[in-house]
């Protein structure tokens, strides 16, 4: 106290004054002042007071429903050809034995198959082919690739993590090696209506980030397919596998053991009742683990294509909203309750029931 | 506990172990050498510090395997490395442990690179040594502290600190008397004095070697040694004791210097040996977690062996195609034996392996992440505990410690307090204010007035004088009543073993006295007689000088039996300047009625202990007071047997408990006074809080019926119309009985009580006598019954170990939470074994804090503590451990589900890397900041309303009904997350990367959306966190498609360039939150708990209350 009053006395003495309150400050260890410190820091607390509940209930359901009504149109816009070929593709006489009818490389595997346009379809028409039970997802099949390899022909050797078609029985690098490359899709399409030609384009089916930066412009392959046993597509190898477009989009592997690769686009309108002829060779051999080839023609909206789940969700999951607001709506009507009334409280609604 | 400061009984046991010769530690004094010769003393250098370069990697990593956790993950990141079973790449795996490791390891190295450093420092100060030179030119040098061995003699100067134990040879009074502080050893201010024996006193250091010391063994009491010296030449044992020997840490004060010789060094010290870390214990939620964590294995086990066993009948249907199936490839061509299969071990060995790495991919359904977090969140939590202004004592200027670390949440769930009364309930402040002297009483407080007149000794401590005694003592000298009026007061001054540190005041004619000494019962009964003109002025070994009235006189002690909680009292043999031999006695009234001689004045006895009874119902601390004057005959009796029993070796105590037994008997009845022990701030407020908490109020003190009584109506306890149940006998039979009673009556009040309107709060109160009977005879299981019905517990006249055994009593028998709170060494068993253990850095040394889980300056912190603190840290944690188990879970559901469409092979359409981060930097962060941050009620609110506690104790926020819940909401995520875009995609060209980016962002961004939902309070920070992790993510996974050598290279990219990836995330989020948010609104309307309630109160009613705030808990004002 004393020293408090002769520094407030003795205008000169500001500074020493200043610092002895600054040591008293420093000896007390009270911790400081902030709203962090303290926990009040500003904060909102939202309740879901009933209007809150209703409300969003509501918002949601009106926002959803017309937005699954769109989608179940734009859906419905989709005009989509699929033919199964690939049991119908077998000559009568190989029926019972598949295996050795795709097996035996000295059997022609043309084979002709007509679609009939069910519905106009506008340019362009994508064409794909599906494979059912083809597991590109497999544990063992997905892993089986080298990506530095793809992009960089003095990485030719790594092919790690490529087994079982890492390299040749001579021990020389597979490019591109694993079963991914190894089992690339074979067969090929060519359409015709009437006696015209439907090209088929097939640039730019693949991803461009994939062309540029994955696989590598002056990667080739090399040792590709002379194994043993074939899997599926030879490579040329005097092309580049940045141009080897099939290959890129067969090496996107499919999220789920049924799925659709692009083959190819038509920019051709086809009309309602048009016969497209298409000659197919049958290579790819799908019999061994019984699963199905089809080709499919389709047009595509923004959604992408012909699939209605979509739009059902949006309208089942809207509808489920609106249901709910008028539920709690009548809820709240039926019993109702003061919000932050203390009469709720346990202890006041039995008083010493504690 | 009053009177047992001078050490409790636990500490007494250690020294009364006899000393045997056999396993003395001899240390020869000056002879270092000769001393370690036959059996290597510990060195001085003393290593805190737990790793050294060399060995930090692998004892650090040992110890944190110490963690199952820990374990778990080693476990599955060497399994992972298997060829056959490498789910993840090599570092992807290993990354989570690696990180969670590094970062201990790091903290850990930095903690013990800061220990180091205080060692160094400690071990190289310097202390002057007594070097054996040539002759007699022995001198002391200066040696670094490690250097210092047992059997050196050591110099130390005034406000140096001891480097060692050492037994004290000389000082620099000639009385040999030596002043020490132990702050830093038991926190204690107050200067102790220690002495050198007369025989060492006056012979230089350097003569002395040749001398043996036999000491006990090391151990860790610092309140008692026992040991002899042997001096050169001489047969005779010098005995030494607890006040002969100064301690390492302690620092010499208002002694010049003083010589002394190490008996114990380095580890050895007591105070090293008294180092114990904080006590190990586990919070009740994280038991409660482990339950949950068991059903998460059983789930983790039982979809393993649903996807081992389904890829087991998966690949025997397709046995016979899968030689060519192009995505298989059975066969290895490239393998020397041309028909060796490529990675394929026939159907059973493949279940094995497949099951081995689904129990990989799906690891995280125990969440590991989950025990990081929770320490990290209590982390966070101690820091706003330390950081509460509310929290912090002006008082003793002493902050709110957090000393466990992990049971953070126990304190949102306590059922029952067990508090200390002296100096946690109180002050211990001691305030001498009545006297029954001669059979008068004297506590008319209008008589009472401050001391007038100018005096020459200037105690610190005031104390009102009563007029009229003063008036008897000064005039009254020939009368009878005056002289036992006058023996009443000198009792006051001589019997006690205060030290008075006279320094000089502001007035150059007075001098300040300081009062010095272990108990504040003695500090004031010695202020007291100073005001009334007794002063004590100085002591030293042998004598105390006494200001009588003006004028000095020298008083002999010639003997001195200390306190002890058996005898529960103390004498003083003093040599009188008229050579007469007095012996004064004071202590409790119980024990010493025994020891009075009812027959000299039975009249004086009755009408003592009727005044008694009434300060003692005043809440007053009473102390009898009882002299005799020896004979010449009785004195020497006396004087050959204590010396014999004060040397003796073996059995010490008690050979000198039974001279002392011998002695105090026959007494003359001189008075008894009454020692205001005062309330601590804001105890009633506080008890009367914690009642309508819920929380059961037990007080355990060392006082006797009727001051335990009167404090409990004083701090509302007690109230009026409480039944009170008496429990206190004095034979095994009769306590059986009034426990029978009891309990009849407790069944009689609950019969009544049907309805809960009517019943009548019960009061137990019960002694330690009857405890000690009850416990004897397995009677424990109906005190049980009578303690739990009772709304209050009251314990007066108990031991130490007997307050660990009724917290024992409840802790064993029923699953509610007990908290002890005390602040003596005599509270340390109990806090030890409660649940929760507060310490009260208060009066009484710091062994209850060193003993204690949390420490804190006050009683009535433990409101905010408990109401606000412990309720906040278990509904954080609750809700933590909850939303850990439901996020991880909703991951690997949704992991599950894709498994099945991959013919049972677990690939994983995330990328490994995003697998991995899922836990660590996807959904950490948020989590944590809601746990350290998310408050449901405010301060105010909860501190209004106490009952508002009862969501903890009944485990409102962490239970198996939530856990269900939870999960269920968990499935249901999966499901949204997985089946909606695999059916919108299903037979498309979606390739496994960008299906793979859409799932991770929809489970995160529908965890995040699920915490923000439950978040109660928004502020910035919350905000940054949620939203910031979402958007983090994004980021991460971008990051990781802009590898071109992932196989997922720009798919995210490519993937948000389509409507439907939009479309679809929104349709996720909407349809997971559904039944949550229904559920939510239903349950937060319809049956609203109290905490609902009041938070919509805090919301629109408590606006206008905020200027009234209701409870001032604190009396820290907000600068």
């Amino acid at each position: 106290m004393n020293s408090h009053a002769a520094g407030t006395s003795n205008g000169g003495s500001g500074d020493a004054g200043g610092a002895g309150a600054g040591a008293a400050r420093r000896n007390t260890r009270m911790p400081k002042y902030s709203k962090f410190t303290q926990q009040e820091l500003p904060a909102c607390k939202p309740i879901l007071t009933p209007k809150w509940v209703v409300s969003v209930f509501f918002i949601v359901g009106v926002i959803f429903v017309p937005i699954g009504v769109v989608s179940l149109l734009a859906a419905r816009d989709v005009v989509e050809i699929i033919d199964r070929y690939d049991e119908a593709c077998v000559p009568g006489n190989m029926t019972e034995n598949k295996l050795a009818y795709i097996q035996n490389s000295s059997i022609p595997k043309d084979c002709t198959r007509t679609l009939m346009v069910t519905k106009d379809m506008k340019q362009p028409i994508f064409v794909y082919y599906q494979l059912d039970n083809f597991y590109q997802n497999h544990r063992r099949y997905v892993k089986s690739r080298n990506d530095a390899q793809l992009r960089d022909p003095s990485k030719a050797n790594k092919t790690s993590a490529c087994e079982p078609e890492k390299t040749t029985a001579d021990g020389k690098p597979i490019v591109p090696c694993g079963l991914i490359a190894w089992s690339l899709f074979n067969d090929t399409y060519i359409f015709a209506r009437g006696n015209e030609n439907l090209t088929v384009d097939k640039k730019h089916i693949s991803w461009k980030s994939d062309r540029e930066h994955k696989f590598g412009k002056d990667v080739y392959p090399s040792n590709f397919q002379n194994g043993s046993l074939i899997g599926g597509a030879k490579l040329d190898p005097n092309i580049s596998l940045s141009e080897q477009e099939d290959l890129i989009v067969w090496m996107r592997t499919a999220a789920l053991p049924t799925f659709r690769k692009l083959y190819g686009r038509i920019y051709v309108d086809l009309k309602e009742n048009d016969n497209i002829t298409v000659r197919l060779s049958n290579n790819y051999n799908t019999y061994s683990f019984g699963g199905k080839k089809k080709l499919v023609l389709s047009t595509a909206t923004w959604l992408g294509g012909k699939n209605d789940f979509l739009g059902y969700t949006y309208l089942i999951v809207g509808g489920l909203c609106i249901f709910l607001a008028f539920a709690f709506t009548l809820l709240y009507f039926i019993k109702p309750r003061k919000l932050g009334d203390h009469n709720y409280l346990s202890w006041n609604r039995h008083p010493a029931g504690r | 506990m009053a009177e047992d400061h001078h050490g409790s009984s636990r500490h007494m046991s250690a020294s009364q172990k006899d000393l045997g010769d056999e396993d003395a530690r001899v240390v020869r004094v000056g002879d270092a050498e000769r001393t370690s010769e036959r059996l290597e003393y510990a060195g001085n250098a003393v290593r805190t510090a737990k790793y050294s370069p060399l060995t930090f990697l692998p004892r650090n990593l040992f110890e944190q395997f110490h963690r199952l956790a820990y374990v778990y993950f080693l476990v599955i990141a060497v399994l992972n490395q298997l060829p056959q079973l490498a789910v993840f790449g090599r570092g992807a795996s290993v990354m989570p442990l690696a990180f969670v490791l590094i970062v201990t390891a790091v903290k850990d190295a930095y903690e013990d690179w800061r220990r180091h450093r205080s060692d160094r420092a400690e071990n190289g100060r310097l202390a002057a040594v007594l070097s054996p030179g040539e002759g007699a030119g022995a001198q002391f040098r200066p040696t670094e502290w490690k250097h210092v061995r047992v059997g050196d003699v050591l110099r130390i100067v005034s406000n140096e600190s001891l480097p060692a134990d050492m037994v004290l040879l000389a000082t620099s009074e000639p009385t040999g008397v030596a002043y020490v502080q132990t702050l830093n050893l038991d926190g204690e201010s107050n200067l102790k004095t220690r002495y050198a024996k007369q025989e060492t006193l006056s012979t230089p250091p350097d003569q002395l070697t040749g001398a043996v010391i036999r000491c006990e063994r090391p151990n860790r009491n610092v309140y008692g040694f026992q040991a002899n010296l042997e001096l050169e030449g001489e047969s005779r044992r010098i005995p030494l004791g607890p006040s002969n020997i100064v301690l390492r840490g302690c620092e010499l004060k208002n002694t010049a210097w003083a010589v002394g010789v190490v008996v114990y060094a380095g580890r050895e010290t007591k105070a090293m040996l008294n180092n114990a870390g904080a006590p190990k214990k586990r919070s009740r939620l994280e038991t409660h977690m482990n339950r949950e964590t068991l059903f998460l294995s059983a789930i983790l086990v039982v979809l393993c062996a649903l996807v081992a066993a389904l890829s087991g009948v998966w690949l025997r249907t397709h046995e016979e195609e899968l030689e060519l199936a192009q995505f298989f490839h059975k066969r290895d061509y490239l393998s020397k034996d041309k028909d060796g299969n490529y990675n394929y071990y026939g159907i059973a060995a493949q279940i094995v392996f497949i099951f081995l790495m689904a129990v990989i991919v799906f690891q995280i359904m125990i969440p590991i992440s989950l025990y990081i977090s929770m320490e990290l969140v209590r982390l966070g939590q101690a820091y706003f505990m330390i950081r509460d202004t509310r929290l912090y004592d002006e008082s003793s200027n002493t902050r709110f410690q957090c000393r466990a670390l992990n049971i953070n949440e126990d304190l949102g769930q306590v059922k029952c307090v067990f508090s200390d009364k002296t100096g946690t309930l109180t002050q211990n402040k001691m305030e001498f204010r009545c006297a029954s002297i001669d059979g008068i009483d004297y506590s008319d407080i209008t008589r009472q007035q401050p001391v007038e007149g100018d005096r020459i000794w200037a105690p610190n401590i005031s104390v009102n004088t009563d007029s009229e005694l003063v008036k008897l003592i000064r005039d009254g000298g020939d009368t009878y009543q005056g002289r036992h009026t006058r023996e009443f007061f000198l009792a006051l001054a001589t019997c006690n073993t205060i030290v008075p540190m006279i320094t000089d005041g502001a007035d150059p004619k007075k001098k300040v006295i300081d009062y010095q000494g272990e108990s504040p019962d003695e500090q004031a009964l010695v202020s007291a007689a100073a005001a009334y003109g007794f002063v004590l002025v100085e002591r030293t070994s042998g004598h105390i000088v006494i200001d009588v009235l003006g004028e000095k006189q020298r008083y002999e002690v010639l003997g001195l039996h200390e306190f002890d909680s058996d005898r529960k009292r103390m004498s003083v043999i003093i040599g009188c300047p008229d050579k007469t031999v007095m012996l004064f006695v004071k202590g409790a009234d119980s024990s010493m009625f025994g020891v009075i001689d009812k027959t000299i004045n039975s009249d004086l006895v009755q009408a003592t202990e009727k005044h008694l009874h009434s300060y003692s119902s005043l809440g007053l601390r009473t102390l009898v007071i009882g002299m005799r004057e020896l004979s010449q005959a009785e004195f020497q009796e006396w004087q050959m047997a204590y010396e014999k029993a004060s040397t003796a070796l073996l059995g010490r105590g008690n050979l000198l408990r039974g001279v002392a037994a011998n002695i105090e008997r026959n007494l003359r009845l001189l008075g008894a006074s009454g020692i205001e022990d005062k309330l601590q701030d804001g105890v009633p407020e506080a008890i009367e809080k914690l009642r309508q908490a819920g929380i059961k109020v037990w007080v355990l003190t060392g006082d006797k019926q009727e001051t335990a009584i009167s404090i409990g109506y004083s701090c509302k306890l007690l109230t009026r119309e409480m039944t009170q149940i008496v429990i206190n006998s004095h034979s095994r039979d009769s306590c059986t009985k009034s426990l029978d009673d009891a309990i009849s009556m407790v069944d009689k009040f609950q019969s009544f009580s049907t309805d809960s309107q009517a019943r009548v709060p019960l009061a137990l109160i019960i002694d330690g006598n009857s405890l000690v009977y009850i416990f004897d005879t397995d009677r424990e299981e109906k005190l049980f019954e009578v303690a739990i019905a009772c709304d209050v517990v009251l314990c007066c006249r108990v031991a130490p170990l007997q307050k660990a055994g009724i917290v024992d009593l409840i802790k064993k028998r029923t699953s509610d939470m007990t908290l002890a709170i005390g602040d003596g060494a005599n509270d340390v068993s109990m806090i030890q074994m409660a649940d929760v253990g507060i310490g009260i850095s208060g009066q009484e040394g710091r062994q209850a804090v060193m003993a204690s889980d949390f420490a804190m300056g006050q009683f009535r912190f433990l409101v905010p503590l408990l109401l606000v603190h412990g309720h906040w840290n278990y509904q954080r944690m609750g809700y933590m451990i909850l939303y850990n188990f439901y996020r991880n879970a909703t991951f690997v559901f949704m992991l599950f589900w894709y498994v099945l469409y991959t013919g049972f092979t677990l690939t994983t359409a995330i990328t490994e890397w995003s697998s991995v981060l899922y836990s660590v930097i996807y959904t950490a962060v948020p989590t944590i900041v809601v746990a350290i941050l998310d408050k449901d009620l405010g301060r105010r609110t909860l501190l209004k309303y106490p009952q508002l506690y009862g969501a903890g104790q009944c485990e409102e926020n962490y239970n198996l009904r939530l856990f269900i819940f939870i999960m269920m909401d968990s499935v249901w995520q999966s499901l949204a997350i997985f089946f909606i875009p695999y059916l919108a995609y299903r037979k498309s060209v979606i390739d496994g990367a960008s299906l793979g980016d859409l799932w991770t962002l929809s489970v995160v961004i529908l965890v995040n959306i699920h915490l923000a939902m439950d978040v109660i309070r928004w502020n910035w920070i919350t905000h940054a966190a949620i939203w910031g992790s979402i958007v983090a993510t994004w980021i991460c996974v971008m990051i990781i498609d802009s590898i071109p050598i992932m196989p997922g290279f720009w798919a995210i990219y490519k993937v948000m360039g389509t409507g439907l990836f939009w479309a679809l995330l929104l349709a996720v989020t909407v349809a997971g939150m559904i039944p949550h948010f229904a559920a939510k609104a239903f349950k937060e309307y319809f049956t609203p708990s109290d905490i609902q309630i009041a938070r919509e109160m805090e919301k629109w009613q408590d606006t206008h209350d905020v200027t009234h705030p209701e409870v001032q808990m604190s009396t820290v004002v907000r600068v």
